[in-house]
């Protein structure tokens, strides 16, 4: 019993002799922090490539006023408690002056309350909760427009083509995003004269949907909006086809209907879906469409809006880091406020409106799944192909 | 020198923030707190009473949204949530406990995987009051980690000193019979349902306690991470075996080797691994340290099927034996 | 009405895979009176053997069974061998230590398949994946019908070999009372090697069928553990048709609920019938059956 006290104790001073961490003069930390392993680590794993990409190409380039920049990445395993202590161990043992990333809205809520408090700047670039920028938080900054948004380029279609559609019906699977874009959601369609006939979530990962999808069938909606994740995303639409079930429109709320994956495993059910997406390669940025072939050419796997976002993102850093005064978090922080630049997720301003605070204003664009293909249909001035509406009944495909 | 090593260790312990002023420690040896405080509570339960719960995490997510509901709808301090959370926690445990505890072993076990499960659907579902999936959130009240850390430390002396008088009543001894033989304890007299009632009612009241604590701490919860099965409830279980079952200190070590391990693995050895792919520019090596950063679960799982097999009483249960294998010249002298 | 018998049919037609999973846990826990929490587990290294087999040697899901059973089989008997019995003879506080051996060969066999296929969503697409026929207007997936039939004909043999072997008799006779199966010269050791890899190959039939309708990613073995352990207890310990039973209950339960509560519930409506089974039904179906 006492033997095990005093080697317990010894561990524990030899702990604490393990302090201290090496610093580099010459080079310029930048924190991220992503989840790189559990279930969100596909995304993560796409920005983490695109924020490596972009460093190397600014380092390349000259780095930042001839010093380097060096990404210190945290994996936060999509948890919000792990991805408090990374970002702890980011700003208290690595002294990063400056922190970006932030993929799920839940890990990113929990983390900008530490950079908030230790004021250091964070410039979140996927965490989509509306609430994230309402706070009032100077130091904290977003890139990507919130949840509430994403059906923006979905409104306008609604008002110019799709005025037949009365009647709505949405499914959520229960997570942050899904319960709160749902809401959000409901306001929209109502604004838009539409009734929400049904509103529903769902535990992501249902083997059969079957139940559910029947009872949204006898409802006879026009509209379906879902948002699911790939999977849920692939089974609801297949399942839809096994039913017959046929309203004028399904649309997916960003997330997982615009992933190859989703078509590859819906197959034909993907055919002309309708999603709301942030980015796609044919958006009219300049470096969009180059930004998606050299990451192609250089990871041999296609990318899509998280990578955008994170490649942009680290844009964005590089030019606050360019223009801070010095770096400290506090003149990193004044210079991201000044941000005023083109990047290929489009143009960078962070900007007060409404409840938000330090939020970029994005317009959003409805793809649609044309024989294979992703194709933006919708503003109709950046369209690659027109978009198919009414969509054709299943067995008159 | 057995007598004065609890006290030793309370006052490393006492002195550490002092000491060591870098909060990334300090983050990790709060964890280590807070855990122990949970494992103590398991430890009561399932180590002394014999009843194994697999649903530590229903009472640490009561205690949690607890703390968590107070600040969000009442506007008070979460801090009051220290002070009823571990009633709360009681308050499910005590119609789970008067109902589930006619079964029995594994039965037990199962029924309390259950309520851990429904006690998640419910946060989940039941928008208007939790907030669902977009969790609560409420600004931590310190910037600095020393209050949490003495907090933490007074909430794990109180569970460990809890746990050891409580042993050394009458009713451990109750408690101790009823984990030997239910049966024969039933027919000396003793009402078994009612003190493992008690036992259930002290280990979510622990377990509640800890959970208020992670509110105020992490300043986040959703229903994902206070009632995860694998993160909360199945790590409790860990922090009790790989310790030790059913001793008084084995909660103590367990919840300082399982946060270690996570956190060594998480990091990839506080980036040794990383480090020295740098440092040898070795393409091998960074590829190491990757797997070695996704492989955390695995290492876990692991170690706990080692330490089952080969220490089933956990790390204090077992010190003889680790000390036999690793100073066997001594055990000779001991034995003789 | 329609929406009522399209969910009776999904109901049932889960149902037929759920005993399926349900029928090799129930094995386990008649015999060895433990619970298998790596059930969910051992279904998913299966998928992932037929997910491996259709990706590259391009064989169809169905002849997957064929390689994934016999391949469960010795890996359950392998864990019952060399993980499970060890622990009989250890001296311990804890009688569970057994279930908690499992919960972490659970995570084991998780983070291995995580390693080599890491954590992408992956599944198999056939030409049936979403073939249907309809009856009126109800709706049959044919992959789930196929499922449906293949559930129903291992029960049939299972239950053949339950009762008219001997290593069946042996298995049930160490289930009934295993001291006095241990006087009648049963060799138990070999019986609990033999049934953990029956229950097993069983899972691994259940997760080869639900391929090609569904998905696959490392961590899918979780939900589907407890599932086993609801359907166990509903039709109680050991029995072959109580598995039966339970396994349409709670797809009848998840579909019902789902219709005609919220889809949100019908994993909290498997726990509830589970804890009032518990209470009220101690013994399950088995107790009604007695079978």
């Amino acid at each position: 019993m006492k033997k095990f006290i005093i080697v317990f104790s010894c561990i524990l001073f030899l702990m604490g002799a393990m302090l201290g961490s090496a610093s580099a003069a010459d080079t310029i930390k930048v924190g991220i922090v992503l989840p790189l392993t559990g279930k969100l680590a596909k995304f993560g794993e796409i920005e983490n490539k695109s924020f490596l990409m972009a460093v190397d190409e600014i380092n390349a380039a000259g780095g930042v006023n001839g010093k380097k920049i060096e990404l210190i990445i945290e994996d936060t395993t999509g948890k919000p408690d792990v991805g408090r202590s990374a970002i702890e161990k980011l700003i208290t043992q690595d002294k990063v002056p400056v922190i970006g990333g932030g993929y799920s809205s839940s890990v990113t809520w929990a983390t900008i309350a530490v950079a908030q408090q230790n004021k250091v700047p964070f410039l979140v670039n996927t965490g989509s909760a509306d609430k994230i920028t309402e706070q009032g938080w100077e130091y904290i900054f977003r890139l990507n427009p919130p949840v509430s948004e994403y059906p923006g380029g979905f409104a306008s279609f609604v008002k110019e083509v799709a005025t037949d559609l009365k009647t709505v019906a949405i499914l959520h699977e229960n997570s942050l995003f899904g319960q709160k874009g749902s809401k959000k959601f409901v306001k929209q369609a109502q604004s838009l004269g539409m009734k929400v006939l049904m509103k529903e979530g769902y535990e992501a990962g249902a083997i059969d949907f079957k139940p559910l999808l029947v009872k949204v069938k006898s409802k006879k909606p026009d509209l379906v909006y879902m948002i699911s994740y790939i999977m849920d995303a692939s089974l609801l639409m297949r399942q839809a086809k096994e039913l017959n079930f046929n309203p004028k429109l399904f649309v997916g709320g960003a997330a997982g209907f615009t992933l190859p994956e989703f078509h590859k495993n819906a197959g034909k059910a993907a055919e002309y879906v309708f999603s709301a997406t942030l980015w796609t390669p044919s958006v009219p940025y300049p470096g969009a469409k180059e930004y998606y072939d050299k990451f192609v050419a250089k990871y041999n796997t296609p990318t899509e809006y998280h990578g955008a976002e994170a490649y942009a993102a680290m844009y964005v850093l590089a030019d606050a880091l360019k223009r801070a005064k010095s770096l400290t978090p506090k003149d990193i922080r004044d210079a991201l406020a000044a941000t005023d630049m083109m990047t290929v997720f489009g143009p960078v301003k962070f900007i007060s409106y409404g409840k938000k605070t330090q939020q970029n204003k994005l317009p959003t664009f409805l793809v649609q799944w044309n024989n294979g293909k992703l194709e933006t249909v919708w503003p109709k001035s950046i369209a690659t192909k027109p978009y198919v509406y009414p969509v054709p009944k299943w067995n008159e495909r | 020198m057995k007598k004065y090593a609890p006290f030793l260790l309370l006052f490393i312990l006492i002195i550490f923030p002092l000491v060591i002023q870098n909060s990334y420690y300090q983050h990790l040896m709060i964890l280590v707190l807070m855990w122990v405080v949970i494992g103590s509570g398991w430890n009561m339960i399932a180590g002394y009473t014999g009843q194994v719960s697999f649903g530590d995490a229903a009472f640490f997510g009561t205690g949690a949204y607890t703390a968590g509901l107070i600040a969000s709808k009442l506007g008070l301090s979460a801090w009051w949530g220290m002070a009823f959370g571990g009633f709360t926690a009681m308050a499910v445990a005590f119609p789970f406990g008067w109902i589930c505890f006619r079964l029995r072993g594994a039965y037990f076990a199962l029924a309390s995987l259950a309520l851990n499960e429904i006690c998640r659907h419910i946060a989940t579902i039941w928008e208007d009051l939790t907030e669902g999936m977009v969790g609560i959130l409420i600004m931590p009240s310190f910037l600095s980690k020393i209050p949490y850390y003495y907090i933490a430390l007074a909430l794990a002396v109180m569970s460990v000193l809890m746990v050891q008088i409580v042993m050394n009543s009458k009713w451990g001894y109750y408690f101790l019979s009823i984990r030997e033989d239910q049966d024969a304890a039933e027919s000396l007299g003793i009402n078994t349902h009612h003190y493992k009632m008690i036992s259930l009612n002290i280990a979510a009241f622990l377990t509640g306690m800890a959970g208020s604590l992670f509110m105020n701490y992490m300043g986040f919860i959703d229903p994902e991470v206070v009632f995860s099965l694998h993160d909360i409830s199945i790590m409790a279980i860990l922090v009790g075996i790989v310790g030790g079952v059913g001793t008084i200190y084995g909660p103590v070590v367990g919840a300082f080797v399982m946060v270690a391990v996570h956190e060594f693995f998480r990091t990839g050895f506080f980036g040794f691994f990383k480090g020295l792919a740098a440092l040898t520019g070795s393409e091998h090596l960074t590829v190491a340290a990757k797997y070695i950063g996704q492989a955390h679960v695995l290492g876990f799982g692991i170690l706990v099927v080692v330490v089952i097999l080969v220490l089933p009483n956990g790390i204090v249960g077992d010190w003889g034996k680790i000390i036999r294998k690793v100073i066997p010249m001594k055990t000779k002298g001991v034995t003789t | 009405m329609e929406v009522f018998l399209q969910t009776l049919v999904a109901g049932i037609l889960k149902g037929g895979l759920y005993s399926l999973i349900g029928m090799g846990m129930s094995l386990i826990m008649g015999v060895m009176k433990i619970i298998n929490l790596a059930h969910g587990q051992l279904m998913m290294v299966a998928m992932y053997i037929t997910f491996a087999c259709f990706h590259f040697l391009g064989l169809d899901p169905y002849l997957g069974l064929f390689i994934a059973m016999p391949a469960l089989f010795l890996l359950g008997c392998l864990i019952q061998k060399y993980t499970l019995n060890p622990l009989m003879e250890v001296e311990t506080i804890l009688p569970e230590n057994q279930v908690l051996m499992t919960v972490g060969i659970g995570m084991v066999l998780t983070e291995i398949a995580r390693f080599i296929f890491t954590s992408d969503y992956k599944s198999v697409q056939t030409s049936y994946s979403g073939a249907t026929f309809f009856i009126g207007e109800t709706s049959f997936s044919v992959a789930l019908v196929i499922a449906f039939f293949i559930a129903v004909l291992f029960t049939l043999i299972m239950f053949w070999f339950l009762l008219k072997t001997d290593i069946g008799r042996s298995i049930r006779a160490t289930a009934q009372d295993k001291d006095a199966a241990l006087l009648m010269g049963v060799n138990a050791k070999r019986i609990t090697i033999i049934t953990f890899g029956l229950g097993s190959a069983l899972v691994a039939a259940a997760g080869t069928l639900l391929m090609p309708i569904y998905y696959l990613f490392p961590d899918i073995g979780g939900p589907f553990t407890r599932k086993a352990f609801v359907i166990t207890i509903l039709g109680g310990l050991g029995s072959t048709v109580g598995a039966i039973f339970g396994g349409v209950t709670l797809g009848l339960a998840e579909a019902f609920g789902a219709t005609y509560i919220g889809m949100a519930f019908d994993d909290m409506i498997g726990l509830i019938i589970f804890i009032l089974v518990l209470l009220f039904l101690p013994g399950g179906f088995k107790r009604l059956t007695k079978i």
